[in-house]
């Protein structure tokens, strides 16, 4: 007898709680997580809430584009925008994943043609530079790392190195390593003795490497002091800096790997109009100098550099822009659009060994 | 009308009857009652389970999405190039799936029969106008898809369209063993720089079986002593033993990660007693992975062996040695035969859910360390080879199952019970 | 007495040796969890020992960030929803199994309890896809169901516990009396197998309150759980909200299954006062 009025509450309890906010309107945006996401949540989402009051439910991906295939193909979407790199955003066009929409009636072209334009689906967000990451603090200026042949060189720098577990981008560093000019690495990885180079560099490695796949990830691990050096992005390097109190720095000079964030959305979202006006939105100039202030990735809008003050400007990457290996133009995109799921797999069993 | 003269003289008796009648209309009730949740168990783990190891079978979407040409190639030997009224069809197929994610599908599908398909199929595509392609005949189609990509002039793009146009395909259980088939169908050995599946296998039964060493090593003095304890001490041993048992999975992988990073408390106190000069590579690799697996499954070692070792009397051993038996032999002859069925239902218990652990080696194991169920995930999650992740799975399901059949058979299933 | 004194000196030796692992081996297997809590109090950015001094801050910001207290809100959301279910469904199931005898039992058993022979991921990976096929995908109503799956076979092992020491001519002397059959489970069955039941139902919510792999593969961001959130954190960004959010999920689980060996002592207590 105890037992049933309890029953009762509980399934009342059950009953109640199982229709959560049904009021308001929805969209669910993911991004790469961790710091990008605190500054998504400040400079885009809440802004848009507030202005529209449609809700933002905000999820992370390592940029597996696996998962929006997933969601695409079996027909039932978890997310309605997706904040996707160059390649992911020309892939998942071509592979029906994103819609397709006309961006130029929303927003201005020429705003961005600075970044190279809209995507093939999407609208460039922000500019993001992979670089060479390590301590300012346990190496003095003097002593530090200065190339990718540096970042091989175990012996005169001891300790794990953190790399990207990801095909893209991470053989492009190993190429760098190998004494490839940065300009030059796409040209060099698009023939098949390029692709066994920049493996073979890579195992060279392969003992002293600790793998990451969020940029959160290759923070915690050199912050840890887990690794002596790590690649990684600008702007998690700034806001790890900036929360903990600490002096990583980028060696820009080694070489980096550069290109824009994409925002895209989901093909068949029944919460298309929202998810445009949330990429409007957050393509619009003050929410993107806002973003760039609180990230230190470059705001993809001309429009945003006016609003942005001394400091923040100057926190944003400059100079060696000559080292740069862009994630964009037609070579970039047709050998990645071509060779991606092949080099991944390729390179999923290498690490695994 | 037979009946009636068969009626009551030699009918039941009433009462017997009221009984029967009572014991079907028990047996009715405990039917229903079962029947919610058996048919809740059915819908909603039988099912998927089903589901999901047909999928390591089932031939998706090669001749769904292609009917005409695998049905045109299956007139062709091998040998040469299929007829032109393959390439023909085939043209057609590609031009009616461009623009569609069908044919990135099976650009994909294909890629993992052949890698390189994807983007022939998209790139095939790319060049081909539906409205060129309209005017030609056969054979000039077939000049014009050889010179949009001449990788169709190579018979080895042609025979995944051959080999597996049926409903269902042996293709995703081979490669999960490593093998591939020649452009000729033969079976063979993938080259040893991509066979990644067997050493996956055998990584996986290494890491289950050294962990069930390690916890039948540790396992087995604890529980004997915890089994020889008074009442108030074994009480506070068994609490202490499932403290761990009642806690999160996750939050003692978490907090492994906590204790044996390079900053974290098992290194600075090596460090603090100068026993290591610079911190030591504990986490994110295999030991990391043993430290926390080890951790995680001890209790259900020491359960069971605890259970059995409770009902062996101390008498048994001391017989022996008054006996005249030596302490190791009366333990060898004696106690162990006795404790044996705690010892295989815990070696057993601990392999088995060890081959199945996903979590603990994500967060503390290195690349090199993931066993098969992270592959599982990730060629479901990360590269959507649905029918590879079913194939693995399938294959670990059928070692478990084998597992449980060999042991229900030596000793017993209901033995296999943690409390 | 007697037994101990002809012990040799090795023999002693061994015995002390034994009884030092058994001590380290249960350190071992406590510390990780008295190693989290103080963690969590903490008032540093980072986790470091000896802490450089005691805060709440963290459990501040666990009970006002939104992702953490929308993760404690889905994970009791779904946690009482699936102890309902797995509750009226595991107890119905075990009185059948309790009352029949006929030929496929042993295989409706099996069924029900087979959830915990399949590893996870694959349980997991199932349900994903299944889930994806019929549109219960990152849904509410499939989180319930999938947990209910997992929680099902605690209750019936529970309360088919309960019901060994329960003797059927019970019910029959009540029935016989003139009691409905309704009326007899209301008030002879149930307070019998009510420490069971509970039992059961508080196992059911500890699974569905502390799973992840499953949550992992089929919940979207609207279904995000406390194990879910704090599976990114560690593989994303170990702050010490995490420690705090573990805590959170060590003391629920924790105090539940307490009560559940207190029950499972009580039950067996009154069923020895019984014979």
């Amino acid at each position: 007898m105890r037992a049933a009025p309890w029953t009762v509450a509980l399934a009342l309890a059950g009953v109640l709680v199982g229709a959560p906010s049904l009021s308001a309107q929805t969209i669910s945006v993911v991004n790469n997580g961790g710091s990008v996401a605190d500054a998504q949540r400040e400079a885009f989402f809440k802004p848009f809430t507030a202005e529209t009051g449609v809700e933002i439910v905000e999820d992370t991906f390592a940029q597996e584009l696996a998962k929006i295939r997933s969601q695409v193909e079996t027909g039932s979407l978890v997310w309605d925008v997706a904040s996707v790199t160059a390649i992911n955003d020309a892939t998942g066009c071509e592979e029906g994943l994103f819609e397709e929409i006309d961006w130029s009636e929303y927003l201005d072209p020429a705003d961005f043609e600075g970044v190279g334009g809209f995507g093939k689906c999407g609208v460039p967000n922000n500019f993001v530079s992979g670089g060479l990451v390590y301590d300012g603090d346990v190496y003095a200026e003097d002593g530090a790392p200065r190339s990718w042949a540096d970042f091989w060189d175990v012996e005169t720098f001891p300790g794990k190195r953190g790399l990207l577990y990801r095909a893209e981008q991470t053989l492009e560093v190993a190429l760098m390593a190998d004494g490839v000019e940065a300009a030059q690495v796409m040209e060099v990885l698009a023939t098949p003795e390029g692709r066994d180079r920049a493996f073979a560099k890579l195992e060279e490695l392969l003992p002293h490497i600790i793998w990451w796949k969020a940029g959160a990830e290759s923070m915690q691990l050199i912050l840890s002091g887990e690794v002596v050096m790590t690649y990684g992005w600008n702007g998690r390097v700034a806001t790890a800096n900036q929360s903990n109190d600490r002096n990583l720095k980028v060696a820009f000079e080694a070489g980096h790997v550069s290109g824009s964030q994409y925002f895209t959305v989901m093909k068949g979202t029944p919460n298309k109009e929202a998810a445009i006006d949330f990429i409007v939105f957050a393509s619009s100039p003050a929410p993107q100098a806002d973003y760039a202030a609180r990230i230190s990735y470059a705001p993809a809008n001309e429009k945003a550099y006016p609003l942005m003050s001394e400091e923040a400007l100057a926190t944003l990457p400059s100079g060696h822009l000559d080292k740069a290996s862009y994630q964009s133009g037609d070579l970039y995109l047709d050998f990645w659009l071509d060779n991606g799921d092949q080099l991944l797999q390729r390179f999923v069993t290498m690490a695994a060994q | 009308m037979t009946s009636l003269a068969l009626d009551p003289p030699t009918g039941p008796h009433p009462l017997e009857r009221a009984v029967r009648r009572s014991e079907r209309r028990r047996r009715l009730v405990a039917l229903l009652l079962m029947a919610p949740s058996v048919l809740f168990a059915v819908a909603v783990f039988a099912v998927p389970i089903g589901l999901f190891l047909f999928r390591a079978i089932e031939n998706d979407g090669i001749p769904q999405r292609l009917p005409r040409t695998t049905a045109a190639v299956q007139a062709w030997d091998g040998g040469d190039l299929p007829s032109a009224a393959a390439f023909d069809a085939l043209a057609d197929e590609i031009l009616a799936l461009k623009g569609t994610p069908e044919l990135a599908q099976l650009g994909r599908r294909l890629n993992y029969v052949v890698p390189g398909y994807r983007s022939l199929m998209m790139g095939t595509a790319r060049r081909l106008d539906a409205a060129q392609v309209a005017t030609l005949d056969a054979e000039a189609t077939r000049a014009r898809l050889i010179e949009a990509d001449e990788r169709w002039a190579d018979p080895a793009f042609w025979m995944p369209l051959k080999q597996q146009s049926g409903p269902l395909t042996t293709f995703y259980l081979e490669t999960a063993l490593d093998f591939e088939r020649t452009p000729s169908g033969e079976l063979v050995s993938v080259p040893a720089e991509r066979a990644i599946f067997i050493d996956l296998f055998v990584r996986t039964f290494q890491t289950g079986l050294a962990t069930t060493v390690l916890c039948l090593l540790i396992g087995f003095p604890v529980a004997a002593v915890m089994a020889r304890a008074s009442g108030s001490l074994a009480n506070l041993m068994l609490a202490l033993v499932l403290i761990p048992f009642w806690t999160s999975l996750l939050v003692r992988t978490t907090a492994w990660v906590i204790l044996l990073q390079n900053e974290g408390l098992v290194n600075k106190t090596l460090l603090f007693l100068g026993l290591v000069d610079q911190p030591l590579q504990l986490v994110f690799n295999r030991f990391g992975v043993y430290v926390a697996m080890v951790h995680v499954l001890l209790p259900y070692m020491i359960l069971p062996l605890y259970s059995v070792m409770k009902g062996v009397s101390a008498d048994h051993l001391r017989a022996a040695s008054s006996l005249g038996a030596k302490p190791f032999m009366a333990f060898r002859t004696v106690y162990l035969p006795l404790v044996m069925p705690g010892v295989a239902a815990g070696s057993a218990l601990v392999f088995v859910l060890a081959i199945g652990f996903y979590v603990t080696p994500a967060l503390v194991g290195g690349a090199s360390d993931q066993m098969i169920g992270y592959f599982i995930a990730y060629f479901t999650n990360t590269s959507v080879n649905w029918g590879l992740a079913s194939a693995l799975g399938a294959i670990l399901l059928g070692l478990i199952a084998l597992i449980y059949l060999v042991l229900g058979w030596a000793i017993g299933l209901d033995r296999l019970k943690v409390r | 007495m007697a037994a101990r004194s002809i012990r040799t000196r090795g023999e002693r030796v061994g015995r002390l040796a034994v009884l030092a692992f058994t001590g380290l081996v249960l350190v071992f297997l406590v510390a990780p969890v008295f190693v989290v809590v103080p963690l969590s109090f903490t008032d540093s950015e980072i986790l470091v020992f000896p802490l450089p001094g005691w805060s709440l801050r963290w459990y501040e910001d666990f009970f006002t960030n939104p992702l953490w207290t929308g993760a404690l809100y889905n994970s009791f959301a779904i946690g009482l929803s699936v102890t309902v279910l797995a509750t009226v469904l595991g107890t119905t199931a075990a009185l059948g199994l309790h009352a029949s005898r006929f030929r496929l039992k042993p295989v409706a058993l099996g069924l029900l309890m087979a959830p915990l022979a399949v590893p996870v991921v694959i349980v997991a990976v199932a349900m994903f896809y299944f889930f994806a096929r019929i549109g219960l995908l990152g849904t509410f109503p499939g989180m319930v169901l999938a947990h209910t799956v997992l929680a099902l076979p605690f209750v019936v092992v529970t309360v088919l516990a309960t019901l060994q020491g329960f003797d059927p001519t019970v019910v029959r002397a009540a029935a016989s009396l003139g009691a409905s059959p309704l009326f007899g489970f209301r008030t002879v069955t149930l307070p019998i197998i009510a420490p069971g039941v509970v039992s059961g139902a508080l196992f059911a919510f500890v699974t569905s309150f502390d799973e992840l792999v499953v949550t992992i593969f089929i919940a979207s961001p609207r279904q995000r759980t406390l194990p879910r959130q704090i599976f990114s954190g560690v593989s994303e960004n170990l702050s010490p909200t995490v420690t705090a959010a573990a805590v959170v999920l060590i003391v629920v689980c924790m105090s539940l299954m307490i009560a559940v060996e207190l029950l499972r002592r009580r039950s067996a207590r009154l069923q020895g006062k019984a014979q």
